[in-house]
């Protein structure tokens, strides 16, 4: 159920938001929604994967944060276990509203059966006794530009990278402490062979778009997954 | 029956001590707050250091503790802690609330906007105070403490110091407590005798035994039991039975200084859910003040004046009408009468007794100091912990330097609060005499007219009030600002815009005093609803 209001000061001058991380919040999720211009803060926690939407054929990135679905590795119980916490996730219950015509500007938008609405004053407020934003709000407030701006420069990201061929498909096999084994399938990630055999022209095409940071990060985002299979044999150990 | 160990213990002979005997029995007189916070701490400390120490607590059972000191220090985290404690057992138990300072209405000019905030939070390290002035001046006419911390408009809406989720005695913002002394007193009786191995033993002291050397060999009590020590703890408030009945202490007098001897107290229940106050409310009146704590369940309030420069029916008045302004629906409430000396005693340990809490002085509870001062007592006691009675009297003797310092800087602090006012009143002009002042504050009245209040003032390792409280104080009141002030450096600017901003989160993060209370009798996990 959700319930998307447009958030004003008049109206939710008294709403509260937990701010805390676990399971009951919406937390426990397997990946996240992410942007190109996140690559960086992610990549030496989160492995960063492409998936391919199979009804638009457009592609999209995400921060893999478990193996199955409704694993979070960094969810501790009720503590977020890593020094980041994905925009996509930090940002909730928040949403950017976006009325028909380009030029309008965005509005905030909340939803208000979301776990995280507050019921007693256990939370952050939103707006100050004068209404002006709590720093919390400010800080969603950022969030939301960069997620809304990362996904409208997305389609540039990865049109680049279909232009040079640099997608493929991705399977990876985990196989636990325990014996226990995973296969994951249906990610795309950069093949880097093909990125090092471009050539100068077109690197510097890549560079000169802005494209070529994101790419580097996420390839390097793939040496945390070692991490995240670490996250796993120790959580099967405690299980 | 009463096994035969106790009654070996309780009725063993005096005899004669050898000198390299260690200190083993620790007799404590009186059990109002100093008798069992001394009996708490001493027996904690003891079980976790494995000294051996027995610990015997004899109170009288139909003598009603005072239980003025309702506001504590920040220090009271640390005590707790030591004790074995959990802070929020102690927060339902003790009917306790977070106490984030003190504010001081009316204390410059009487006026109706005359109000400045002595908060627990320091302004930030600056190596030079004159710093702090310069970084002050330049945001606008905020009050210094506003200027220096976030906890002046925290404390103004009633928030908690702290969020619900974070643990025992940590905070966002540096906090004590205001607390329901009686419940605190059974609260911490409770666990002495349950977990800490304390015997308490229910009698009134009818004799003092003394030594041939004048030390106390032992309590005759009222049963004719014999109550024998190696050490002596005076907790037995204003009648002082040990350190002066027996050990002929002298009591030095601070009421040229600090001229406050009466005090009217009430207790008045408030509404549920109510608004907590956040800080201790004093507020000056002709010839004294009122105090103001805010408990979960009361308030506790008071009206503390000169009997010289006003009668009872007057302070009547003066509480009544307060209470008429401030809680208009509190009905007709009968004060308590409380005469109070104002000073300490020349030696606080003599021999091998030491006096705690009201027995070894008492000032106003104008910055709550009767509590710590228990507290930092009992912290030198463990800190030197006397190995035999030859350690005990060197002990002693830096005991009595140490805490003879202390209660100076108590009346010099304490003072300052009156020699900044410009009230017009008798009772005000007569605080603004010279010749009341302690020698000490007047020099540094005089060098504060040059320079900020800074650790230069306050040199000793062991200082009961830090420089900053000074500044609080001093720069709330409206005292002179040095002249010259230098520029403020670029890093302190930002450090403070950096606090400004945590300020802001605080603001809007941070639950009521009323609900992280009402939170935690709830029963629920860091008070909401437990999900399943």
């Amino acid at each position: 159920m959700t319930r998307h209001a447009v958030l004003t000061a008049d109206d939710h001058r008294d709403l509260r938001i937990r701010t805390d991380s676990s399971a009951d919040l919406g937390d426990a999720v397997m990946s996240c929604f992410t942007v190109p211009l996140e690559f960086r803060s992610l990549q030496h926690r989160f492995p960063i994967l492409f998936r391919r939407n199979e009804a638009t054929g457009a592609f999209s990135a995400l921060a893999l944060l478990g193996f199955e679905a409704g694993e979070n590795l960094f969810l501790d119980g009720d503590r977020w276990d890593a020094d980041y916490k994905p925009m996509a996730l930090a940002v909730q219950p928040f949403l950017v509203g976006r009325s028909a015509g380009a030029d309008v500007p965005s509005q905030i938008h909340i939803d208000l059966d979301h776990p995280r609405i507050a019921t007693a004053d256990d939370g952050t407020l939103l707006f100050d006794v004068h209404g002006r934003p709590t720093p919390y709000l400010e800080r969603v407030s950022e969030m939301l530009g960069d997620l809304d701006e990362g996904y409208r420069s997305s389609g540039r990201f990865f049109a680049a990278l279909e232009r040079y061929d640099l997608i493929e498909p991705f399977f990876l096999d985990v196989t636990l402490r325990n014996g226990s084994s995973h296969r994951m399938v249906g990610y795309h990630l950069i093949n880097e062979e093909k990125l090092l055999a471009l050539e100068p022209g077109a690197i510097a095409e890549l560079h000169r778009e802005g494209h070529l940071l994101p790419i580097f990060m996420a390839l390097a985002s793939l040496s945390s997954l070692a991490d995240l299979i670490e996250r796993k044999n120790r959580a099967e150990a405690h299980g | 029956m009463l096994g035969g160990g106790a009654a070996a213990t309780l009725s063993a002979g005096y005899g004669s001590r050898v000198m390299s005997e260690p200190i083993k029995r620790i007799v404590i007189a009186g059990g109002g707050t100093a008798g069992w916070l001394s009996a708490c701490r001493l027996a904690a400390w003891s079980k976790a250091e494995k000294r051996g120490l027995t610990i015997t607590l004899v109170e009288a059972p139909d003598i009603p503790t005072v239980g003025v000191g309702e506001g504590t220090w920040p220090t009271m985290r640390r005590t707790l802690a030591e004790i074995g404690i959990d802070e929020a057992d102690f927060l339902r138990d003790a009917d306790a609330a977070f106490k984030q300072g003190s504010r001081f209405d009316g204390w410059v000019t009487g006026q109706a906007n005359d109000s400045y905030l002595h908060p627990f939070t320091p302004p930030p390290a600056a190596p030079d105070p004159r710093q702090l002035l310069a970084a002050w001046r330049r945001q606008g006419d905020q009050s210094f403490a506003t200027a220096m911390t976030p906890q002046p408009e925290v404390a103004a809406i009633h928030l908690a110091p702290k969020q619900r989720g974070m643990p025992s005695f940590a905070g966002a913002l540096n906090y004590a407590y205001h607390l329901d002394a009686a419940r605190f007193v059974a609260m911490l009786r409770s666990h002495a005798v349950d977990r800490l191995g304390v015997t308490h033993v229910a009698d009134r002291i009818a004799s003092v035994e003394g030594t041939d050397t004048g030390e106390i060999a032992g309590l005759k009590l009222g049963s004719g039991m014999n109550l024998p020590g190696d050490l002596f703890i005076d907790c037995t408030g204003h009648a002082a039975i040990l350190i002066k009945g027996h050990c002929k202490s002298d009591w030095v007098d601070l009421s040229s200084v600090l001229f406050n001897d009466r005090a009217l107290a009430v207790q008045v229940p408030v509404a549920a859910r109510s608004p907590i106050a956040s800080q201790t409310i004093s507020t000056a009146h002709k010839a004294g003040w009122l105090w103001d704590i805010g408990l979960p369940d009361r308030r506790g309030i008071g009206c503390v004046y000169s009997s010289e420069f006003m009668t009872d029916g007057e302070a009547e008045q003066t509480l009544s009408a307060y209470i008429g302004e401030s809680i208009p629906d509190a009905g007709d409430v009968q004060p308590r009468r409380l005469i109070f000396p104002t000073g300490h005693r020349r030696h606080f340990w003599a021999g091998n007794c030491l006096a705690v809490g009201l027995s070894s002085g008492f000032a106003e509870p104008l910055e709550a100091s009767a509590i710590v001062l228990v507290e930092l007592s009992l912290q030198a006691l463990i800190d030197n912990f006397p190995a035999d009675r030859c350690a005990m009297r060197i002990i002693g003797r830096r005991f009595n330097d140490l805490f003879t310092t202390r209660w100076g800087r108590i009346a010099e602090f304490l003072k300052l609060h009156y020699v900044l006012s410009r009230r017009a009143e008798p009772y005000w002009r007569a605080h603004r005499e010279r010749s009341s002042f302690p020698e000490r504050l007047s020099e540094l009245l005089e060098l504060w007219k040059g320079q900020a209040p800074s650790s230069y003032d306050f040199p000793l390792a062991e200082e009961i009030f830090p420089a900053a409280s000074y500044q609080y104080v001093y720069y709330g009141m409206g005292g002179t600002l040095p002249p010259g002030l230098p520029e403020p450096a670029p890093s302190l600017m930002i450090q403070l815009d950096q606090m400004k901003q945590r300020g802001r989160a605080l603001l809007a993060s941070l639950p009521s005093n009323r609900s992280y209370f009402d939170g935690l009798c709830s029963g629920a996990p860091n008070g909401r609803e437990a999900t399943a």
